[in-house]
């Protein structure tokens, strides 16, 4: 639009075609690992074999790397990308479900957002008209809304990325679409996250400040994008937060002594890595007091927003069948497991 | 008595295209207040969309289908598929190519049901939801008239039901986790609702 001013401190061009600009640059830079089927469809460069089960999911950009940065061998096999912060449309999502549509199945895995939500509903009651085995999976373990919110109500946050993992694996080990599915939702079932803002951050194409907190506040429960949520306080340090956000972590996955997890730092854009290791490390010794093993961790950004300074916890339960699925390869340009 | 055609079609969505475009940033405005401040973006594209496959229409049934696909194709998030299923709907409900009142308020009618469908978003969650029911409402209650005032009845209502969101709790998407906080601020998806049905009676007008 000719109307729209750019006085972001971002380097940018068009803010139009900022989603297929970042798409054109990732492919080029990882051409080894995933390359663009059609604008904003990211695949893997070596396609999985047809006879197992294909993953597919969709979401907005401007939340780099994810989605696309998990596509790859042992994790996704393609990620229908939509425009900032705002779910592909049907049609392209359709497009692609036709691309990967085989014998074994798809499994599409969607994030809990109004809009992915009611593309994927579309694309998928287009999908059935014709035919397409496909079949969707909705993760929803954000839990800034309370523990006993439903889960139609509880948002999808980068707890979709070690979803991808297992779900993955789980599919180039060749299980069958039953199989994934039933182990996926286990995992969906067994993880949550929470997430922690300090400050908002700026829609890149129109330079709108979403969320903004007051210098010497910060916010647990802000969602993916910098929708306002839970509680506002004062800032704390990182062991208080880590206080604060492993309990009802652990309360709503249910993880007692002896329960074995992964623990996840995802950092959304402006918080240093040297801060998530000072968060990552009360949080693991809280846990370690409960008796509760901590056998994979990650400190990293997976799913950003922007500028935005906090991260988001994900605490995943693993039972037997997820630990060696968490073990085995990958070769994604994100996640890599050799 | 006027009859609403493939032409006339073409006028309002050419008005409701302008309309939008003048009012993106304000939308988007409204919207980061509590989404995350892309809707002007999103309405307009899917309204471009709209607009230049309503200008090549030669069949209303076949263009209103055509409309919210390239709708649906061209934009993105969750006016993609709300507004691309207020078209398909519209779509479903139209027979001849030379609608009465009544042809007319059936046809939008027809859009408000698919867009059910797809959201269970209903009068007084804050959503477009609270334009889009009150001016297809205020249609049903007007066939007698003529379509210009039938339409100008809509607009009427939408932005009734637009101005109400102020007082609203959202229940649905990204605002609904800010509780109370966003009490006084008006949901950007009825003001644009509203907007397109302003500009459907003008450019229906416009055309006369």
């Amino acid at each position: 639009m000719t109307t729209q001013k750019l006085t972001m401190k971002k380097f940018l061009n068009d803010p139009n075609d900022i989603a297929a600009e970042l798409l054109e640059g990732y492919t080029l830079a990882y051409a080894n690992k995933v390359s663009l089927m059609s604008e904003k469809i990211v695949v893997r460069a070596n396609p999985k074999p047809e006879d197992k089960v294909a993953l597919v999911t969709l979401g907005g950009a401007g939340h780099e790397p994810a989605l696309s940065g998990f596509v790859g061998e042992g994790m996704l096999d393609a990620s229908v990308v939509g425009d900032i912060f705002a779910a592909p449309g049907a049609p392209k999502l359709l497009e692609a479900l036709r691309a990967f549509n085989r014998d074994a199945g798809v499994l599409l895995v969607v994030l809990n957002h109004a809009g992915d939500v009611m593309s994927a509903n579309m694309a998928m009651e287009l999908a059935k008209r014709e035919g397409l085995n496909v079949r969707m999976l909705l993760t929803h373990e954000d839990i800034s809304a309370g523990l006993d919110t439903p889960d139609e109500d509880r948002r999808g946050l980068a707890g979709c990325v070690p979803l991808y993992k297992v779900a993955g694996a789980a599919a180039e080990a060749g299980k069958s679409l039953d199989e994934v599915i039933e182990i996926a939702e286990r995992f969906n079932k067994q993880m949550a996250t929470l997430a922690v803002a300090m400050t908002g951050a700026t829609h890149p194409q129109n330079g709108q400040a979403i969320s903004e907190l007051p210098d010497d506040e910060m916010e647990i429960g802000m969602g993916q994008h910098g929708e306002a949520g839970g509680g506002r306080t004062k800032i704390l340090s990182a062991d208080e937060t880590a206080e604060k956000m492993i309990e009802p972590l652990v309360q709503s996955v249910d993880a007692k002594s002896g329960d074995q997890t992964m623990l996840i730092i995802n950092g959304v854009g402006a918080t240093t890595l040297m801060e998530m290791n000072l968060v990552f490390r009360k949080a693991y010794r809280l846990l370690e007091a409960k008796g509760i093993d901590v056998v994979s961790g990650m400190i990293d950004e997976i799913l950003t927003v922007q500028e935005m300074a906090g991260f988001q916890m994900i605490l995943c339960k693993l039972d037997a069948d997820h630990i060696p699925l968490m073990k085995a390869p990958c070769d994604t340009p994100y996640w890599t497991v050799r | 008595m006027d009859s609403l055609d493939c032409r006339r079609f073409g006028q309002m969505t050419a008005t409701a295209l302008a309309t939008l475009k003048a009012r993106a940033d304000e939308l988007s405005g409204l919207d980061a207040e509590t989404g995350d401040g892309d809707h002007g973006t999103a309405i307009v594209t899917a309204m471009t969309a709209i607009d230049r496959v309503a200008q090549q229409g030669t069949d209303l049934k076949q263009a209103l289908g055509d409309m919210g696909f390239a709708a649906m194709t061209e934009a993105c998030g969750s006016t993609s598929t709300l507004i691309g299923a207020l078209f398909l709907g519209m779509s479903d409900g139209v027979q001849g190519d030379a609608l009465n009142a009544a042809d007319t308020a059936a046809m939008f009618s027809a859009g408000l049901k698919k867009v059910k469908e797809q959201t269970k978003a209903a009068i007084g969650d804050k959503t477009m939801m609270d334009a889009l029911q009150p001016a297809v409402e205020a249609m049903e209650a007007n066939t007698d008239q003529d379509i210009p005032t039938m339409l100008q009845a809509a607009a009427d209502a939408a932005a009734t039901g637009a101005e109400k969101t102020k007082q609203m709790v959202a229940k649905f998407g990204r605002a609904r986790n800010l509780g109370e906080r966003v009490i006084g601020h008006l949901d950007a998806g009825a003001v644009s609702t509203a907007c397109i049905f302003e500009a459907f009676a003008r450019g229906f007008t416009a055309s006369a």
